[in-house]
Order: C-alpha cells, then sequence, then structure tokens
C-alpha cells in the first residue's frame, strides 16, 4: 500500500451511518467524476465496505489506497489515489 | 469481459408486502457486485414501475409514522441516487389519475444527478426485451 494518508486529501466523503452497498457504491461514482490524481478521503463505519468491497474496487481498478481504523471513533479512514 | 442487463419489474403496490421493497434492494445490491466480478464483467440493472406498483413512486409517504418503515419513496431516491434508470409507466400513472407531480422525480436532497422517467409502457417493454434477465417483483 502506498503512504497515501500522510497527503493532504483533495476531496472528502463522508458515508458515516450508511450501509452496504451504499459506501462502494458512492465511493466509486465520486471517483469516476474525479480528475486523475485526486486524492479521496473515505469516512466509513461499515465493516464490509471498509474492509471488502471498497478495497476490492481500488485493487480491480489498480488504485492505489490506505486504509487505516479509528479504534476509538468505530470507523475507517480509506485513502484513494485516482491514478 | 460481459456485461448483464437486470430488468426489475414493481407491479405490487408498497407496504403489506415486502415485494417491491425487495425489487429496490436488489436492485440497488446490483450495483456493487462488479467487485466480485471478472475482471471487466459488468452488471447494468433498470427498475420499471408497472401497474399498481407505480404507487411506490408517491410522494410524501408516512411510511414512517404509520408503519414505523423507510418509505418506498425513499428508496426510490436511493436507487437515482445511484444511478439505476427509474422508469415509471405513464399509462398506468394516468389510471390512477395521477401526474408527474404526484411521483418522485429527482433526489436533489441526496445530491442525485438523474431523475425517474415517466415513459410510455412501451418503452418498458423495449428495456425487457435487452434485459438478460428479468425480475418480477
Amino acid at each position: 500500500m502506498a503512504d497515501l494518508k500522510s497527503q493532504a486529501p483533495t476531496q472528502t466523503l463522508d458515508v458515516l451511518g450508511r450501509v452496504c452497498p451504499f459506501p462502494l457504491v458512492l465511493t466509486k461514482k465520486t471517483i469516476e467524476k474525479a480528475e486523475p490524481g485526486t486524492l479521496l478521503k473515505v469516512l466509513c463505519d461499515a465493516p464490509a465496505s471498509a474492509e471488502d468491497t471498497i478495497p476490492k474496487y481500488c485493487e480491480k481498478n489498480n488504485y492505489p489506497y490506505e486504509l487505516i481504523k479509528i479504534e476509538d471513533k468505530g470507523y475507517w479512514e480509506i485513502y484513494i489515489k485516482k491514478s | 469481459m460481459a456485461t448483464t442487463n437486470l430488468g426489475f419489474i414493481v407491479q405490487r403496490p408498497p407496504y403489506k408486502s415486502e415485494n417491491p421493497k425487495l425489487a429496490l434492494t436488489h436492485a440497488i445490491a446490483s450495483q456493487s457486485v462488479e467487485v466480485y466480478l471478472e475482471d471487466g464483467d459488468i452488471v447494468t440493472c433498470d427498475i420499471a414501475f408497472v401497474g399498481d406498483g407505480v404507487l411506490n413512486c408517491l410522494k410524501d409517504q408516512k411510511a414512517a409514522d404509520i408503519y414505523g418503515l423507510t418509505s418506498t419513496e425513499t428508496q426510490v431516491k436511493m436507487a437515482l441516487l445511484l444511478d439505476i434508470n427509474v422508469l415509471i409507466c405513464k399509462e398506468d400513472l394516468d389510471r390512477f389519475g395521477l401526474s408527474e407531480d404526484d411521483i418522485v422525480i429527482d433526489a436533489e436532497e441526496f445530491g442525485a444527478d438523474i431523475e425517474t422517467k415517466v415513459v410510455p409502457y412501451a418503452e418498458i417493454a423495449a428495456m425487457m426485451e435487452e434485459s438478460k434477465h428479468l425480475l418480477f417483483f
């Protein structure tokens, strides 16, 4: 995984409170609209989306990503670079 | 690489049965299955409301107050948010004396980019012809 967390995100997508499959589909939609080079930060508290479908989507599309679980807040920050 | 077109046809009215909500839930879920498919395989879906099913698209539903449930109105808006093609049969709206003013057209408040389409049944029939799989609810 790339070191993306240390970079300033271009855009933030807040999908806290949304259940699967909304986090994935909204992430997909945001990435498709974004310019190449965009660093998207996704805030997500749906475990299946954060740990499974969003990473799978990034891998299939060769988008570097970094997944960080914020233990005390119970959500994940996912940094995705649109190549 | 293959594209699978799914056509969801909703014929039943909202509430007192799970069918319309299942259709919407499955249509929405179909937008995420690509991550599990072979590279390049994609799924597209259309959802059409016909017959009594057009009542699912009514505005100002009070499902939360009356039944304690999320309304089908909200789910239609969620489908729009996810760019699902939502078709509503014009002849059946006319049969109920309803117009476009009575039904969900957009979901701007959720950030959706597209709108529902009120179309003659012939267009829904054409969509059904083009779909690889049809699912009736």
